[in-house]
């Protein structure tokens, strides 16, 4: 049995604010990517910031850092495999 | 979270079906792309573009159109982007990749219409693409039987300009081309109200060619191994290419390549060394349709070219930008758009002649050649294909499929067992 992975995923309330953090955590060089917004984070579409586990720590405290990045929270969520077969 | 509703709203989209695919959308592209490993950071922006698909694009295109600007809809790598832009004009992509537009496209369409089609037909009835409320008028051409009456019903909805593409390439085909692009050209002065100067083609003619050079380079970093860079991280840059601003794109697939190319002085790639290369040739892979690549390259081998509309056949061969006339430079655009080499021409040889020489360039291992169900055109030329790489020693398997995911794992068994069949 595999064991889950879980991602975080950065929210915002809009992409100017989303771009913001992705080029801050760029200049940081904390790893994250921009992605789209998984339905179980958000009801809205849009972007969000992906971020791995061993990140997320790094991620909270540039945020804390730098009150001016508007975020509508930090959503874990669980992985799921490459194999899972989904069109849309 | 951005919130475009007032915008979808104002373009009297469906919202609540609208908002079905805006639920589907991050789950796929989650599961097939954020799941890659090692991905170059430039994909970040293709990425945004994604995420932001029916936002951030179609808001550009409706302040344009504030301002008086138009926008044109294409099909097709037929039309001629040039002759849009130097008008004022914006050309955007409007091919339906998605199962989920298709039953809307059913409502109207014969069931044996091939799924681009049917997911085109049905983005535009059931009011859940942006793209298809926005455009002014739609840019259709004869390149198959199915489009061609699809665009009777479409022109039911929205204005519809249909270019007549030759089927064959003789002389007096590629001068009718001509013709057909001059038509083009005054169905867009009148549109936009604007007059195109010599001069501001030969700036538009530069402008896509650019474009085209960008492509290009990405394309040649996949010549390399390890590969730096996925077969379906290149599909979805070729996608994005087809709708958004070219210079951007240009300019975004070009960083792209400059990590690229740090990659590959480094000897960094996405797949082991020697997984099996595979070129993709067939019908086109619009806009969110990532689904035989996914099965490729999940399956143990990698996608190095695309011998497709969402490939090669998007950027090779330029424009001549020596033009100093309109006539002499529609006579350029005309042979340029001739040089590309479609199912719909007969004969098609040199479609033939492209794929064996991709082949060499790209040391490809084995063909994939798929088209979508009730293509007659390229499932026909599948025939000759095949035949070609037979006397060439190159493995073929020939895939047809729609998209859906029903057939996703009997796909995947036909294509593990080609990739075990290679045995790299």
């Amino acid at each position: 049995m595999t064991t889950a992975v879980y991602d975080y995923y950065v929210l915002f309330p809009n992409h100017q604010e989303g771009l913001r953090l992705y080029r801050k955590l760029k200049e940081n060089s904390i790893k994250c990517s921009i992605s789209p917004t998984p339905r179980e984070a958000s009801s809205f579409c849009g972007m969000s910031l992906l971020v791995s586990a061993e990140n997320v720590g790094a991620v909270k405290k540039v945020l804390a850092g730098d009150n001016s990045i508007q975020t509508e929270g930090i959503v874990k969520i669980k992985r799921r495999t490459a194999l899972w077969n989904k069109t849309c | 979270m951005a919130d475009y509703r007032k915008m979808w709203s104002d373009l009297e989209m469906d919202l609540e079906k609208h908002d079905l695919l805006c639920e589907a959308l991050p789950e796929a592209f989650g599961a097939i792309y954020m799941s890659q490993e090692n991905r170059p950071e430039g994909m970040d922006f293709f990425n945004f573009v994604v995420a932001e698909i029916h936002g951030v694009r179609p808001a550009e295109l409706v302040e344009h159109q504030k301002k008086g600007g138009k926008v044109f809809g294409t099909f097709c790598v037929y039309v001629p982007d040039e002759i849009i832009f130097a008008a004022g004009g914006i050309a955007t992509g409007l091919c339906g990749g998605s199962q989920f537009w298709v039953p809307g496209g059913e409502k109207v369409l014969p069931a044996n219409t091939c799924p681009l089609i049917k997911a085109s037909v049905g983005a535009r009835l059931d009011d859940t693409c942006p793209f298809f409320k926005i455009a002014d008028m739609y840019i259709g051409e004869t390149t198959c039987d199915g489009k061609k009456k699809a665009w009777e019903i479409l022109s039911q909805e929205v204005p519809i300009h249909v270019m007549d593409t030759p089927q064959m390439k003789r002389e007096k085909d590629i001068l009718a081309w001509e013709e057909e692009i001059r038509l083009l050209f005054k169905k867009v002065e009148d549109l936009t109200g604007n007059k195109v100067t010599p001069e501001i083609l030969a700036e538009n003619i530069k402008l896509i060619n650019e474009k085209r050079k960008a492509l290009a380079r990405l394309y040649s970093t996949r010549k390399n191994s390890p590969l730096p860079i996925s077969g379906k991280d290149v599909l979805l840059v070729t996608q994005i290419a087809f709708y958004d601003d070219p210079a951007r794109n240009a300019a975004m697939v070009h960083k792209l390549c400059d990590e690229l190319d740090a990659r590959i002085a480094k000897g960094e790639g996405v797949f082991p060394a020697d997984a099996p290369r595979i070129l993709v040739t067939g019908t086109p892979m619009a806009i969110p349709n990532w689904k035989l690549h996914h099965i490729i390259e999940t399956s143990g081998a990698a996608v190095v070219v695309e011998e497709l509309c969402t490939g090669t056949r998007y950027f090779e061969n330029l424009v001549e930008e020596n033009g100093k006339t309109l006539d002499e430079q529609i006579k350029a655009l005309a042979g340029r758009y001739m040089q590309t080499n479609c199912a719909c021409f007969t004969p098609n040889a040199e479609r033939i002649d492209d794929i064996l020489r991709l082949v060499k360039d790209y040391q490809v291992d084995g063909v994939i050649d798929c088209n979508l169900q009730f293509c007659g055109l390229y499932s026909t030329e599948a025939y000759l294909v095949q035949q070609a790489l037979k006397e060439a020693g190159v493995p073929y398997l020939h895939l047809e499929t729609d998209y859906s995911e029903q057939d996703m794992e009997q796909m995947r068994t036909r294509v593990q067992a080609f990739i075990e069949l290679i045995g790299k």
